[in-house]
């Protein structure tokens, strides 16, 4: 019974999100296309980020209800211009989706592994869109590229463990972003995600039903981080995302 | 300048660097895995190891081979007995 249940909603879940996709991204294309006839570069790209983080929205906000419940807290009181270093621990392929939660209304890319460019369409669209594939470029040129999107105004979300954790222990991170933090003067929000770990699990597409918790912490801002080092950042940032997590995981 | 002196120095670098507490300081302790350097920080790491004992450190293979502090030791207890080495 349980099995049969656990097919139809991904049956549910998966038709869904293919018919959204399906309507959705060829019509929002067509409108940021009509658009950057009017628009400069900067600003069509522009819209081609927040149009991804709109159909994001779309769809872990209806398309994934039948599976999962999400349980939002925004504990960041930051104001609309940003940009923003939004870093955040990594269980789930989700994650990428649920960062349009607390990233939106900013314009934002992601910092993405080499496998997710490979996906049919989405993958397409977020080349396009400037996501930073980190395992494609030596440092040097990662730094250049995501120094240049935040002084553009453009916020980066990236998920400083690089991989997703193959069970609920928080990975060591990378330093890359953290460098990046410290050379632009940015903020950086960290974010925490529980719950999602089985929608859907490692290496499997089979979503699970679950309640999904969402915390967006109070912002780092570069004056409380500016006399740490990358090394130190970076742990800095895991303690405060690994506390509130076990916080998290304690009261469910 | 003794084996001994040259852990401690090693370990120093490591507490003041990168904060990394005295008991975490094993030999078999894997610098990624445990104590959480990724590959940008072992370059950090290259530099102060040169400040603190006044070598030159070459990004050669003999540096991406090393996982444990162990190595870390023995790579620094090399680099220290090649510079004693009189040149030919």
């Amino acid at each position: 019974m349980k099995t049969l249940k656990l097919i139809y909603f991904n049956i549910v879940f998966y038709t869904l999100f293919l018919s959204f996709s399906a309507i959705s991204i060829p019509v929002l294309s067509l409108f940021v296309a009509f658009l950057s006839l009017f628009l400069s570069h900067r600003n069509t790209m522009k819209r081609i980020r927040i149009t991804i983080g709109w159909w994001a929205l779309g769809i872990i906000k209806i398309i994934l209800l039948p599976v999962a419940r999400i349980q939002y807290k925004n504990r960041s009181e930051i104001n609309i211009l940003g940009p923003y270093i939004f870093v955040c621990n990594h269980r789930s392929f989700s994650d990428g989706f649920l960062l349009a939660l607390p990233c939106m209304p900013h314009e934002c890319i992601q910092i993405v592994n080499t496998w997710p460019f490979k996906i049919p369409v989405i993958g397409l669209i977020a080349k396009l869109a400037g996501y930073l594939s980190i395992n494609e470029m030596p440092f040097d040129e990662f730094s250049r590229r995501a120094c240049e999107l935040l002084r553009q105004g453009v916020s980066i979300a990236a998920f400083p463990e690089g991989t997703r954790s193959a069970d609920k222990k928080i990975g060591q991170f990378h330093s890359s972003i953290f460098r990046v933090a410290l050379q632009v003067q940015c903020p950086i929000i960290p974010i925490c995600i529980s719950g999602n770990e089985n929608i859907p699990p490692r290496r499997s597409l089979l979503l699970h039903q679950g309640i999904i918790k969402m915390h967006k912490l109070p912002c780092l801002e570069w004056e409380q981080y500016k006399d740490l080092g990358a090394f130190k950042l970076k742990n800095k940032v895991r303690d405060i995302i690994a506390k509130e997590l076990a916080a998290m995981e304690d009261v469910a | 300048m003794d084996k001994q002196e040259v852990i401690d120095k090693i370990n120093q670098v490591f507490e003041e660097s990168f904060e990394i507490k005295k008991e975490e300081l094993l030999p078999q302790a894997n610098i990624f895995e445990d104590l959480g350097l990724d590959s940008l920080d072992v370059v950090d790491l290259v530099v102060a190891l040169q400040q603190k004992f006044g070598i030159k450190i070459r990004a050669d293979q003999r540096v991406r081979d090393i996982r444990t502090l162990e190595d870390v030791y023995k790579f620094v207890l090399i680099l220290k007995s090649e510079e004693k080495k009189p040149l030919k």
